[in-house]
């Protein structure tokens, strides 16, 4: 039995029931502790960490090591999980950040969101610092 | 707020399955060591509310205003 979600940003979203996400100890700042992730398009940069509690909850996710070359955790998350960071946006694409800090690490249908530390974890890394260089590279 | 004096080595147990220890005092500084439940959170009260804050703003992002990205490798040397 699947069920529904109402999104009040992408309507209604089926989501089958093994694909909730419990994160037994929340999100800081957020109030629900079960989500689902959504991709919007097959290989889209961001996928969404969505609330089956709260219709108006999701937060869009980024693979770090997409963006961010020398992405590390410490401590190392357990084999097979899924990393993920949060991305801040902004007007303008070089004002997008991406905190490393604070990584989401998904296995087995648990959730956690877990403090970084490895050196140079930002906050507020740039997400598209590295991609911008590559293309002015390519460009030059 | 309760206020207990402890020394280096000394504990204080909150409920059934958390316990503080400080660890060691230098100067103004103390270590504490914390055994937690995993599933209990624990933060150092800046990064709290740090990691609060971006998630919050994540929370905020606009589905319109993601950029589209190339698919990884496309146009790249590597």
């Amino acid at each position: 039995v699947s069920t529904t979600i109402d999104s009040t940003r992408f309507g209604r979203i089926e989501v089958a029931p093994d694909s909730a996400i419990s994160f037994p100890g929340g999100l800081a700042g957020l109030d629900s502790t079960t989500f689902t992730l959504i991709a919007r398009a097959e290989d889209d940069a961001f996928v969404w960490l969505h609330s089956l509690e709260d219709p108006a909850l999701a937060l869009p996710l980024a693979d770090p090591r997409r963006f961010f070359s020398g992405f590390a955790l410490e401590p190392a998350p357990p084999a097979g999980a899924a990393v993920y960071v949060t991305v801040r946006a902004s007007e303008r694409l070089e004002e997008f950040t991406a905190n490393l800090r604070a990584p989401i690490v998904i296995a087995d249908g648990i959730g956690e969101q877990v403090i970084n530390e490895a050196p140079g974890a930002e906050l507020r890394a740039p997400l598209f610092a590295e991609l911008a260089a590559a293309a002015a590279e390519q460009a030059a | 707020m309760l206020i207990i004096t402890r020394r280096p080595g000394e504990r204080i147990v909150l409920g059934d399955d958390i316990v503080v220890t400080v660890m060691e005092i230098s100067g103004q500084t103390a270590r504490i060591g914390i055994a937690a439940p995993r599933e209990l959170p624990v933060y150092r009260e800046e990064i709290w509310e740090a990691v609060k804050a971006e998630n919050q703003a994540a929370a905020a992002v606009d589905p319109a205003s993601l950029p589209q990205v190339p698919p990884p490798g496309d146009g790249a040397d590597e």
